[in-house]
């Protein structure tokens, strides 16, 4: 017979419960037992390397299993009955989290007495041992499964037993189950709902709770049926338990009880059918707003479940003196969230809340805005700038220092346009680095030209040039010309480099004549920025100056204008290239590659291969990139070569990018090695070359056709 | 003619990329709702290193043999430096009025040990010490303050000492007066309290670098783990409570909670304060 014995402990590994089969088993009696440390009742724990088993699952939240061919035992004690081949009983032990809420409270410990079994199994040598040292470890799968099968049915009954004795321990139960779940494949459904309906009301609540844990929708029928147990506390467990299993079909059922208004079970009820998400229920929810205790869940319900139609009920009650405001606030944040994620229509609830809403309701939101120690703002600023008015301005414009309300606060002052941009501008000045940054953004978003002098004021603010060298851009007005050509010089590569963006979108291409002498300029930072501008417009009569820079003592100066040498469609610019192709500096050399990548010659190709073998990572990441930018079949068999030699993984994927671009018969036979590489980017990058091939494939495949 | 953007470019997908190699290596971690502003701040180094796109930073990061100095920039460039004296004093208080006097009575013969393992400009080791001072608790037992940051930018800047006004608008004029010295427009913290605190470069996330630090009787890390995720929070309190000597206390910052995350320490009130104990073990 197979018996198993159960303990407990706490977090501190103090014993708590010790069951009577336990008792049985080790002769240890619960008196001695409880209350006591494990290592002081089981001093050798440590020694025997077992009490770092306990610590484990405490600490990890994992289960343990002391397999008795290993361990032998947990509780030095006597066999039940006399054995031939051991002195002490051989146990099986599983040591599990005994879990509250979402923390470890302590263990659950399971003890079985193996002793006869392995008795018998050594005495008669059975096939099922040998299976079980078996080499092919299909054989010993097989031998295992097996095992766990017969154990079950008996192992199940006899942890049942020991939670009907124990079933003052809430935790217990799933606990146990846990342990079976680990131990073998044991079906628990059915013997929880033999308890879900037995006569202890206690058993019937505990079972409701772990059906619930269990996941398993067949149970939805069995705790629906609960809903009309005399036991409260069994119906509310069985509501609770319907709403983790996402129970659809339990929904009508919840709803009458949370339309009961029966605080205690109508709360969870609005709970559950909040988890199972079903939308119909809505109109039923939005009488329970007039009920005191129900009406903050019933709003989050609203918000979480409910459409276009569920704005009205809740903006009438942020209309009335005492609205609960953050909630409302948070529910038609949700529902507008919502409405943008799954139809791009965060507008409309917008528009519907600015219909409804009366100058209370705006009040409150303003009272809420000014609440002292609030942290989360965000509904309230967001259903705030659906609302146009001057006070709502001021009140939003005060709450631009706030980086995480940053987004909601422009995107309100950006929609109401124009009549913000002097409060904006008025801010440009504030001591506070986050309001004038936002104030910046918000007045390149409405691209007024009106702004362009104060924002070009601000551009001499160092911490303040990049965003504001941005709104110039979004602006686009050409009279920002000379603030910005100020900063091209600037030793702070990224205010350089949006200084050069921002010009290239409102310089006109006729302003060359600016543009130009600046590439002789003494300051190696000018040169650069103007061999950008002038690369990026592709003046013609640059193309001189690029070729002589391409020379230039200055190595980012030299890059730069290697870089862009292609876009003035120079006849030199390929000898220049390769002649600086052999540069011994690496970077000149990535820059060729670079550069090699936008040229729309086929003379290119050849250099590029070579690339693949420079002794710089970079150069062959680069010449890589650009190969596929090339499209030239002649580069497979090199791009081959790296994704088979290559060190860098990097340059791995960037071969595998350029092979997919390329396409052709030939591509899935390099990548397809290589869709399940260690590394999940080169694995990544393999599928989508595999998938770009395979797409040209098709489409040759088309084109033959239709020819 | 070729027609370009200077823009830097941002494939799909390079954002979630960066965003998790960056939270692999640093513990930050940065939602959705702060994919931006992760960006933004990367911009400068991708243009330093002479990029147009992110998609190949993130290359030079993960698998650039010699990207270490680069990750000290990321470092740099994503720590929140802002803070400022006697923050969240009552924790402070909690541990010179109650505390170390527990601590000094159990251990008489033993030197005290405070690591602020994220110490940014070196604002709240230097509070720590100056809290200890006016206790006198440094005539009566030997203290070893150390104080660490994953941003050599920051640990500059707290070795250096050096603070402008806005650091000081919460400490009393008297421990101003009493501290520091003007300069300039700034003011210099004393020699006598500064040397009080060493100050080490540490990655929270790399545990062989905190080992040593955090065999200290009281830990302070404060407003750190609201930048981490969940999972890279449980990696440093377990190494914490992995390598604090008994029994313990970590002090996290009053937004901060460790209840979902860890069974190591319990939550208790000190004075007016939350503090997590070191769960002691049953051994």
């Amino acid at each position: 017979m197979t018996r198993i014995g159960v303990f407990t402990t706490d977090s501190h590994l103090v014993i708590q419960v010790w069951d009577a089969a336990l008792v049985q088993l080790t002769g240890i009696t619960e008196e001695t037992a409880s209350g006591k440390v494990v290592t002081a009742l089981l001093p050798d724990l440590e020694e025997r390397g077992l009490l770092k088993c306990l610590q484990r699952s405490l600490n990890d939240g994992v289960v343990e299993v002391l397999a008795p061919a290993f361990h032998h035992y947990l509780i030095p004690c006597a066999p039940a009955t006399p054995a031939k081949h051991f002195d002490k009983m051989q146990q099986r032990v599983t040591i599990a989290p005994l879990r509250d809420d979402d923390s470890i409270a302590g263990l659950i410990v399971t003890v079985e007495d193996v002793t006869e079994r392995l008795e018998r199994e050594r005495e008669l040598a059975t096939p099922m041992l040998e299976a079980l040292s078996d080499d092919d470890w299909r054989v010993r799968r097989e031998a295992v499964q097996e095992a766990s099968r017969r154990a079950a049915p008996e192992a199940i009954a006899a942890l049942l037993n020991s939670v009907v004795e124990n079933h003052h321990n809430p935790a217990l139960l799933n606990s146990a189950l846990q342990v079976l779940a680990a131990a073998s494949e044991v079906d628990t459904l059915s013997p929880l709902v033999e308890l879900l309906h037995g006569p202890n009301p206690d058993l019937r609540m505990q079972a409701a709770l772990a059906l619930g844990e269990q996941r398993d929708v067949r149970a939805v029928e069995a705790l629906v049926k609960a809903l009309q147990d005399d036991d409260t506390n069994v119906r509310y467990h069985a509501i609770e338990a319907l709403g983790k299993l996402k129970a659809v079909e339990a929904v009508d059922a919840l709803v009458e009880i949370a339309e009961s208004r029966d605080f205690f079970l109508s709360f969870v009820a609005l709970d559950a059918l909040a988890k199972i998400g079903d939308p119909r229920i809505v109109s039923r929810i939005v009488p329970l707003l007039d009920d005191d205790l129900l009406r903050d869940p019933a709003i989050n319900l609203l918000g979480q479940l409910g459409d276009e139609s569920a704005v009205a009920p809740l903006t009438a009650l942020l209309n009335t003196p005492i609205a609960p405001t953050d909630t409302i606030a948070d529910a038609l944040a949700t529902l507008s969230d919502r409405y943008e994620q799954q139809f791009g229509e965060a507008g409309y609830i917008a528009d519907l809340t600015s219909h409804e809403i009366s100058p209370t309701g705006v009040q409150n939101l303003l009272d809420a805005l000014e609440t002292p120690g609030k942290e989360n703002l965000r509904s309230i600023a967001l259903v705030l700038g659906w609302l146009k008015s001057p006070s709502v301005d001021r009140a939003l414009t005060r709450l631009m220092g706030r980086v995480d309300l940053r987004n909601e606060i422009i995107e309100a002052l950006v929609r109401h346009g124009s009549s913000t941009i002097d409060l904006l501008i008025s801010q440009l000045i504030a001591e506070d680095l986050e309001v004038r940054r936002s104030a910046v953004v918000a007045l390149g978003r409405i691209g007024d030209s009106s702004a362009v002098p104060a924002v070009v004021n601000t551009l001499n603010d160092e911490s303040l040039a990049v965003d504001a060298a941005n709104a110039l851009a979004q602006i686009g007005d050409p009279s920002a010309v000379d603030g910005l050509l100020n900063l091209i010089g600037s030793d702070d590569a990224s205010i350089r480099q949006a200084a050069v963006s921002a010009l290239n979108s409102v310089i006109p291409p006729s302003m060359s004549g600016r543009i130009i002498p600046l590439l002789h300029d003494s300051d190696p930072n000018v040169r650069e920025s103007a061999v950008k501008i002038a690369g990026y417009f592709g003046y013609p009569e640059a193309a001189s100056a690029l070729v002589e820079l391409s020379r230039d003592p200055n190595e980012r100066v030299k890059c730069a204008a290697i870089e862009h040498l292609p876009y003035v469609e120079d006849e030199r610019a390929f000898d220049v290239l390769m002649h600086a192709i052999k540069d011994e500096t690496p970077s000149v050399r990535a820059a060729v590659a670079r550069a090699l990548g936008v040229m729309d010659t086929p003379e290119v190709v050849q250099p590029l291969i070579e690339g693949l073998s420079d002794d710089d990572v970079w150069v062959r990441y680069f010449s890589a990139r650009a190969l596929g930018r090339r499209r030239s079949s002649d580069a497979v068999e090199a791009l081959g070569r790296v994704i088979e030699n290559e060190k860098f993984n990097h340059v791995r994927i960037a071969a595998l990018d350029s092979l997919g671009q390329i396409g052709g018969d030939r591509i899935a036979g390099i990548v397809s090695g290589l869709v399940k590489h260690d590394d999940p980017d080169v694995a990544h990058a393999a599928q989508l070359a595999l998938g770009k091939s395979n797409i040209s494939r098709a489409k040759a495949q088309r084109r033959k056709e239709d020819l | 003619m070729v027609s370009r953007s200077h823009d830097l470019a941002l494939p799909e997908g390079t954002t979630t990329l960066i965003r998790n190699l960056i939270n692999e290596r640093t513990g930050m971690f940065f939602d959705n709702g702060k994919s931006d502003l992760l960006i933004d701040k990367l911009s400068p180094l991708v243009i330093e290193r002479g990029f147009t796109s992110y998609l190949d930073y993130y290359y030079l990061l993960k698998y650039d043999t010699a990207a270490n100095t680069e990750w000290q920039d990321v470092m740099n460039a994503l720590s929140v430096q802002e803070t400022y004296f006697w923050r969240e004093i009552d924790q402070i208080k909690a541990l010179v009025q109650t505390l170390v006097p527990q601590w000094h009575a159990r251990n008489p013969h033993s030197t005290l040990r405070i690591w602020s393992a994220a110490c940014a400009t070196g604002e709240e080791p230097l509070t720590i010490a100056m809290a200890l001072n006016e206790a006198g608790w440094f005539e009566k037992v030997p203290i070893e303050i150390f104080a660490s940051d994953a941003s050599s930018k920051a640990l500059a800047r707290a070795e250096a000492g050096v603070y402008r006004d806005r650091a000081f608008r919460n400490l009393p004029a008297h421990l101003r007066d009493r501290y520091f010295d003007a300069e300039g427009s700034c003011s210099r913290v004393k020699n006598e309290l500064h040397s009080r605190v060493k100050w080490k470069l540490a990655n929270l996330i790399d545990e062989g670098q905190i080992a040593p630090l955090a065999n200290a009787d009281f830990i302070f890390c404060r407003n750190v783990f609201i930048y981490f995720s969940e999972s890279a929070i449980g990696r440093v309190v377990r190494s914490f409570s992995r390598f604090m000597r008994p029994p313990g206390y970590l002090f996290v910052g009053a937004a901060e909670s460790l209840l979902r995350l860890t069974t190591d320490f319990n939550l208790t009130e000190i004075d007016d304060a939350f503090v997590y104990a070191k769960r002691e073990r049953a051994q």
